[in-house]
């Protein structure tokens, strides 16, 4: 469950308002797609959500766990995948996944099984004793979900995951993303694809300059939208972020 | 005109007449510069964002506080002045000084020129631009040798200033000086560079790349010293010698003394004379001896440098490791059961630093090579003594002084096993090497007080380790006693933790997280020489207090148990703060990679 309540952010000492009095909450079980143009807010939104920025005004809860006031017990349940995989580039995936494993205390069993399993499912194996200096984009991209799923966090929160993909890695991910929904557990994403929300997703948010101006299930999404031809999504995002 | 990487042999006649060709090398350099010392950077941070002010002050403040040591040498060398005068050996300190400054770009250059060469990350976009890559080293060679000029300033500068002031030399002492000074490194880095360029072009057809640079940096570091080692025990002339005939040699004729010292490294030879003669013959025809040894090096090297170079750098970024896939049983032991968060992040820092070469060479290994550079300097200022296997004119004096006075020998020892620990990059720039991933120090669960305890733990160890180095060259060469040795070791240890703690609180004041090339994390970080400024002021007040409790005619044990207390309370109760400011600080770093 994430919850935030009237939240703010502003850059450049409040030259820039990146996310204005945003409230939205995300139920547990619930796969969550956050649309909206470039520079609208998403990245923004998701670092405020696990804590890498702290919000000028609000409350952003993570299962209950007030973000700034709880920020351990926040980040335990919760995992975090960025837009850009900067990870350690001295260290062999292996590694990595250790280190992950090892702050986030997860024992040895559920440990090898996980690593096993999302190593062999993302074609990563026969990789992960090299350093990661010596992977493509697309393998740190992959070595940086598998890192965010090994925990098996309550919530995981992700910046476009699917850009850079190749489509059997973007399939096996969004049959994850359904899995990890459907045992109860949280996941909010940004994504430009409009098909993906509008499949995987149970409620979508669109933001647009720092606002929510449409949030719903799709049902809901085509009800609120007034424009006749307005079935899709992608002409109920257009409609909505005109101007 | 695409000229293919390596394709070597300076074909390609290429983009234009000579003066264009220069002309570009000029921009090339330029570009080198600014990107390197980011001067605009720097004026943007001052001037326009008024962010950095009081950095200004910081680091005036800090020159003041080292003022006191450089008078110090200058009184001293003012001394020695007056001691050889007489003699006609004066200049032998302008030559002993010239050669100081020449080992200490010997050893650091292999460094210097491998990160500069080899690992900045603007090759990628120089390589595939029109330049020959003669002229992309050119650059290069350019920033090491301004690189160079900073760093041998401290130790050649006093000397030459202060030479001339005593000796009311007239401006043909200070026009060569300066010239002397400007090609003082050429002739070190280009012999560097001729080796390292033929090494890294054997390194990078193999395997293990990491590993065989810096054993091979190292071992190039080690033969360098050997030459210099031996150069000077063979120039000694044959046959057993009482150490009175030698001293009679030393000075037997003007500037013997001089000569005796350059042997190790005969340009600081022309060096000293060339500054010394002034406009006389003597003076300008080392000056041009200087000039035209380091040219035609320089020549060399870029001749070899169109051969070879880019076979060395183009695909270095590439690792060799098979893919395997890993059995299940293998599997199920490379997987770790679970440690303590804190033995995790120490695990991660100390693999990190050991395996990014540029961290390696800028922080654990200057603990080993600062003991080595004392060895070397103590044997070469004895004027080559050291036969027989017995330890030169110097290391004798301070043996005497061992003896004498058991408190200066603790205190000396200690000091030299903090400088040889704590002043080396490592805890200045712990933050600053995480760079673009630090947004996974963000998000883990971990407390940033434990994280940050991780990383004092591994700053630590390196510290620790200065002190064992030191701690065996004291016992070694010296033959200290081991209460001594023990006593320097419990006064460097608890030193070492508020050195550690003030280069990670300075780090974490201002980390430098936007790199994209690891020398700026470390190398080229503002923070590293604020510690060491820092470190400096710190040993500078230890030393004004130990004064004064020498002054109140404490008895030796109660003056290094008084110092002890002050070091561990202080050291103490700076860890806690760093802590309490670890848990302050992070959450508003890093937030925008
Ligand atoms: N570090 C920063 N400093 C100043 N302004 C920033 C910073 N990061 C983002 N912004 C501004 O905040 C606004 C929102 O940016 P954000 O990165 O959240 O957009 P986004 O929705 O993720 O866009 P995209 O689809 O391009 O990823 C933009 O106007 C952007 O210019
Ligand atoms: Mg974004």
């Amino acid at each position: 469950m994430i919850e935030l309540e009237r939240v703010s952010k502003s850059y450049n000492r409040g030259q820039v308002k990146a996310v204005d009095d945003l409230t939205l909450t995300v139920k547990p079980g619930e796969i969550f797609g956050f649309l909206g143009p470039n520079g609208a807010g998403k990245t923004t939104t998701i670092k405020l959500i696990v804590g890498l920025l702290r919000p000028d005004a609000g409350r952003i809860a993570v299962e209950g766990h007030d973000v700034v006031k709880e920020p351990l017990a926040a980040k335990q349940v919760t995992t975090y995948v960025p837009d850009y995989p900067a990870v350690y580039e001295r260290l062999t995936g292996l590694e990595y996944l250790n280190f992950i494993g090892d702050v986030y205390g997860v024992a040895k069993a559920e440990r090898l099984e996980r690593i096993q399993k999302w190593l062999d499912i993302f074609e990563l194996a026969a990789a992960v004793t090299n350093p990661i200096q010596s992977y493509s984009q697309g393998m740190k991209q992959k070595i940086v979900l598998t890192a965010a799923l090994l925990p098996a966090p309550r919530v995981m929160v992700l910046d476009e995951p699917l850009v850079g993909l190749d489509p059997r890695s973007a399939h096996q991910l969004k049959e994850m993303f359904r899995g990890h929904c459907d045992a109860g557990k949280t996941l909010f994403f940004s994504t430009h694809i409009m098909e993906v929300a509008e499949k995987l997703c149970d409620r979508i948010g669109i933001i647009h300059r720092g606002k929510l101006v449409a949030c719903g299930t799709m049902a809901e999404l085509k009800a609120m939208d007034r424009t006749e031809g307005g079935q899709s999504l992608e002409e109920i995002f257009l409609g909505v972020t005109e101007t | 005109m695409i000229r293919a990487g390596g394709a070597g042999g300076g074909a390609g006649g290429g983009a234009g007449s000579g003066v264009s060709r220069f002309r570009t090398i000029v921009t090339v350099i330029r570009a080198g510069l600014r990107s390197n010392f980011g001067l605009a950077t720097v004026k943007h941070r001052l001037f326009k964002e008024k962010k950095d002010r009081w950095l200004v002050w910081l680091i005036a403040a800090s020159f003041l506080g080292v003022a006191p040591l450089f008078y110090g040498i200058a009184v001293t060398i003012q001394k020695v002045y007056g001691v050889l005068k007489p003699m006609g050996q004066e200049w032998a300190l302008l030559s002993l000084g010239f050669l100081a400054g020449q080992f200490l770009i010997l050893i650091f250059g292999v460094y210097y020129i491998i990160s500069a060469f080899y690992f900045s990350r603007d090759l990628e976009l120089l390589i595939p631009l029109p330049l020959r890559p003669s002229e992309v080293m050119a650059g290069k060679f350019a920033v090491v040798v301004v690189n160079e000029w900073l760093t041998v300033a401290a130790v050649v500068l006093p000397v030459v200033v202060t030479l001339g002031v005593v000796s009311r030399a007239g401006p043909g002492y200070w026009v060569n000086a300066a010239l002397v000074y400007a090609a003082l490194p050429v002739i070190p880095l280009a012999v560097v560079s001729l080796v390292v360029v033929a090494m890294m072009r054997v390194v990078n057809v193999s395997r293990k790349k990491d590993a065989l640079i810096l054993v091979g940096s190292i071992l190039l570091t080690v033969l360098v010293l050997g030459i210099q080692i031996v150069l000077g025990k063979t120039a000694g002339g044959g046959g057993p010698e009482t150490s009175a005939e030698v001293v009679a040699k030393l000075f037997a004729s003007p500037d013997s003394l001089l000569n005796r010292i350059g042997v190790f490294f005969p340009p600081s030879i022309w060096a000293a004379k060339a500054a010394a003669g002034g406009f006389t013959a003597k003076g300008l025809a080392n000056l041009a001896l200087l000039w035209g040894v380091s040219l035609g090096l320089f020549a060399g090297m870029v001749g070899l440098a169109e051969m070879l170079f880019y076979r060395g750098v183009i695909g270095l970024g590439e690792t060799t490791e098979k893919k395997r896939r890993l059995t299940r049983d293998e599997m199920s032991r490379r997987v770790t059961s679970a440690r303590r968060a804190k033995a995790a992040i120490f695990g991660r820092e100390w693999k990190i630093m050991n395996r990014t070469p540029i961290f390696l060479l800028n922080g654990t290994l200057v603990a080993v090579i600062f003991p080595a550079f004392f060895v070397l300097m103590a044997t070469v200022s004895s004027g080559g003594g050291g036969r027989g296997g017995g330890a030169g004119v110097p290391i004798a004096l301070l043996k005497a002084m061992a003896s004498a006075n058991p408190l200066i020998v603790t205190l000396a020892t200690a000091l030299f096993m903090t400088v040889c620990g704590s002043l080396n990059g490592t805890s200045s720039s712990t933050f600053s090497r995480e760079g673009a991933q630090f947004w996974i120090s963000r998000v883990i669960p971990v407390a940033p007080r434990e994280q940050a305890a991780a990383k004092f733990l591994h700053s630590y160890l390196v510290a620790a380790l200065g002190v064992v180095t030191a701690g065996a060259v004291a016992a070694i060469f010296l033959r200290e006693k081991a209460v001594h040795l023990a006593a320097a070791a419990g006064l460097a240890l608890a030193a070492g933790v508020l050195l550690t703690v003030v280069g990670m609180a300075i780090d974490l004041a201002r980390p430098l997280l936007d790199w994209t090339n690891p020398q700026k994390a470390i190398k080229q970080n503002l923070n590293v020489l604020l510690a060491m400024l820092a470190d400096i002021g710190i040993l500078t007040a230890a030393f004004f207090g130990v004064k004064a409790l020498i002054k109140a005619r404490m008895g030796t044990g109660a003056t290094l148990a008084v110092l002890f207390a002050a070091l561990a309370a202080v050291s103490a109760a700076s860890y806690a703060a760093l802590m309490r400011f670890a848990d302050k600080r992070y959450p508003t770093l890093g937030s925008n990679l």
